[in-house]
């Protein structure tokens, strides 16, 4: 892997640049609380010390509502709606955000590739940053807490800059084409690198892993704590809307008046509504509060295996915006038994 | 042959013939249905057979009641229209409550020549086949509701709460930031988070989830746990969630081992 370091007073001049690779994409505050990812115009704005986005990243290969394509009747005519897709950068993608896009990709991009994710893909670049977990995040636990594949830089906070790796094609273009932002990297960079590595693994709120947490779970779907934490639950699909790695989506054909012409549209879905087990005849997978609520712990603990991870990347979001404060982490570590994992 | 519907209001602010009448759309309209009847728009028109009535209003008088006996008997499908038609609307919320002393409050010594009575739903005197909420319905399920059965299919209704659309529009919660009393997990989507995407809390106006899918339980323990009083909960749900099945029940539990 190639390594460079960008200094401090540089950085804004290396976000201005990436403009030249297409629209910016990156955090910036919303509210009190919250960050979004928005398109930004002033490179000043851009919050780097940003915890979790309330929108995932996904909404830029999967937006939460989009027209596939459109009928017309009179011409007999189909048209996709897709335009050809400009090029794109999202800057500061956490490590499991990076994990959780491969993870969209198994699932988007296998042997019926889905053009809409796939157009978008290819044209986003994707600048990593490192960060400090809070007491929300156990990517750690996931193993998803270190990216070795999957973005273009990743940029690795120094005290006086930003280490970068370069993971891709794009990545060393954009290196070579601007020798004036990077530099080589020194020794104090390699040790300060590896200090912020090793403070970042003791912040962790738990420490060891959840390799076998799926097999946990499906022992315990009686335990009565399910009973009791779904009853809690306000089944809103806030914790699927805001998770990296679901992509449960829902497709309506929507006709014009008169019925000549008409469009499909897809848009976010979340297995927390009576709708998403609803089939034909009137059937339902999942009849009750407590049959949804459960899917979501079963789904996210089961076994991604192109990446060797589960499903969830530990990024905390679904516990965080959750309104019902209902901690998906903690649920997981009471079946788990927190005296065996904790240290 | 242009299929035939009628629009009827029963007891109602007339906001959501009002909404219909306004759609950009309304020519498109004319043109591919058959309008029979709708006094809003014109005087003329006698309640006969069509193929859909919608209908606004909630049944408050025995003219009411007996109006939508004879929309029922002359439709082969009925859509109630708005929180009037679908759960009684605000002026339901009386709903439990005296109301011989409602009435004299409201009215006084006024000659009323007519039996009133506490708003209800549609539902409860007539069957009805397909639900058009909102208070009142946006124009794009207007639109999406016509043009479905003008080509002889139905809408597919959403049972979904208001807070997916908040998350779609990617807004920031204020449940959670502000402990703001947003009503939208349990009322149904459909407005596009309208309300919290101008920091006000959604107040229901669009009516509970439908299917038992409302959870007024888990939300009035939300509540409670930022610190509002029971009182304040229960009006808030009861202004457009009042007659919805068990909702003294749900708050009268979150509530159960405290008075
Ligand atoms: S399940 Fe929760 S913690 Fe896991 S990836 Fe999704 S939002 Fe993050
Ligand atoms: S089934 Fe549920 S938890 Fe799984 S991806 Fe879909 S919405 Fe997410
Ligand atoms: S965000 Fe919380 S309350 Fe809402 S569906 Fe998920 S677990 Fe339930
Ligand atoms: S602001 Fe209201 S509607 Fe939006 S997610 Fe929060 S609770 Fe739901
Ligand atoms: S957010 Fe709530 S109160 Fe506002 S329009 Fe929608 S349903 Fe009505």
């Amino acid at each position: 892997m190639r390594y460079v370091k960008i200094k401090g007073d540089k950085i804004y001049e290396f976000l201005e640049r990436l403009k030249n690779y297409g629209k910016l994409y990156a955090p910036v505050k919303i509210s009190e609380k919250f960050y979004d990812r928005k398109e930004i115009d002033d490179v000043g704005e851009i919050a780097f010390d940003y915890q979790r986005t309330i929108m995932p990243a996904k909404k830029y290969f999967i937006p939460p509502c989009e027209e596939m394509f459109e009928i017309d009747m009179e011409e007999n005519e189909y048209r996709e709606k897709l335009e050809e897709v400009e090029p794109f950068v999202i800057f500061g993608m956490h490590a499991c955000e990076i994990v959780a896009l491969r993870i969209l990709d198994g699932v988007y991009l296998n042997e019926y590739p889905d053009i809409y994710y796939e157009r978008r893909r290819k044209a986003g670049i994707i600048i990593g940053l490192s960060c400090l977990p809070d007491e929300y995040c156990f990517c750690n636990l996931r193993r998803t807490d270190f990216v070795d594949i999957g973005f273009d830089l990743f940029l690795h906070e120094l005290p006086d800059g930003y280490l970068a790796r370069v993971g891709s094609p794009k990545g060393h273009k954009i290196v070579d084409e601007n020798p004036d932002i990077f530099e080589e990297v020194r020794q104090e960079d390699i040790d300060a690198f590896r200090a912020f590595e090793e403070k970042r693994q003791e912040m962790f709120k738990f420490k060891g892993n959840f390799d076998n947490i799926r097999y946990i779970l499906e022992l315990t779907m009686q335990d009565k704590l399910w009973d009791e934490e779904s009853e809690k639950c306000l089944g809103c699909g806030n914790c699927t809307m805001t998770c990296p790695t679901c992509r449960c989506y829902d497709v309506q054909d929507i006709p014009e008046i008169g019925g000549k012409k008409g469009k499909r549209i897809r848009f976010w879905d979340s297995c927390q509504f009576r709708s998403h087990g609803l089939v034909a005849g009137g059937h339902n997978f999942r009849e009750t509060k407590r049959d949804r609520f459960l899917n979501r712990y079963i789904c996210k603990n089961s076994y991604f295996y192109p990446l060797g991870t589960s499903y969830c990347v530990g990024c905390g979001n679904c516990t965080y915006f959750c309104p019902a404060n209902i901690d998906f982490q903690e649920n997981l570590m009471k079946i788990r038994g927190r005296e065996v994992i904790h240290e | 042959m242009r299929m035939k519907i009628g629009i009827h209001g029963l007891t109602s602010c007339y906001g959501c013939q009002l909404k219909m009448a306004c759609i950009e759309e309304i020519l498109e309209v004319a043109k591919n249905f058959e309008i029979v009847y709708w006094n809003m728009a014109s005087s003329k028109g006698e309640i006969e057979k069509v193929d859909i009535a919608f209908v606004e209003g909630s049944v408050v008088t025995e003219r009411d009641e007996e109006e939508l006996k004879l929309i029922r008997e002359n439709a082969d499908a009925l859509v109630a229209v708005g929180s009037c038609a679908i759960h009684g609307g605000v002026q339901g919320m009386i709903f439990g409550e005296d109301y011989e002393e409602i009435f004299r409050e409201v009215y006084g010594d006024s000659l009323i020549d007519y039996e009133a009575k506490i708003g209800e739903p549609l539902r409860k005197y007539v069957e009805v086949d397909y639900c058009l909420p909102g208070c009142p319905p946006e124009e794009h399920e207007i639109l999406y509701y016509l043009a479905t059965f003008g080509i002889g299919s139905y809408p597919e209704e959403k049972d979904y709460p208001v807070c997916a659309e908040c998350r779609r529009q990617g807004y920031p919660c204020i449940l959670i930031e502000k402990g703001m009393p947003c009503l939208g997990p349990v009322t149904v989507a459909g407005c596009n988070a309208k309300c919290p995407g101008f920091n006000v809390a959604c107040i229901g106006c669009r009516g509970p989830v439908p299917h038992g899918t409302a959870w007024f339980d888990s939300l009035a323990r939300t509540f409670k746990e930022k610190g509002m009083s029971k009182e304040y909960i229960k009006r808030r749900m009861e202004i457009f969630g009042k007659q919805y099945e068990k909702l003294d029940e749900m708050i009268e539990k979150v509530f159960e081992n405290e008075d």
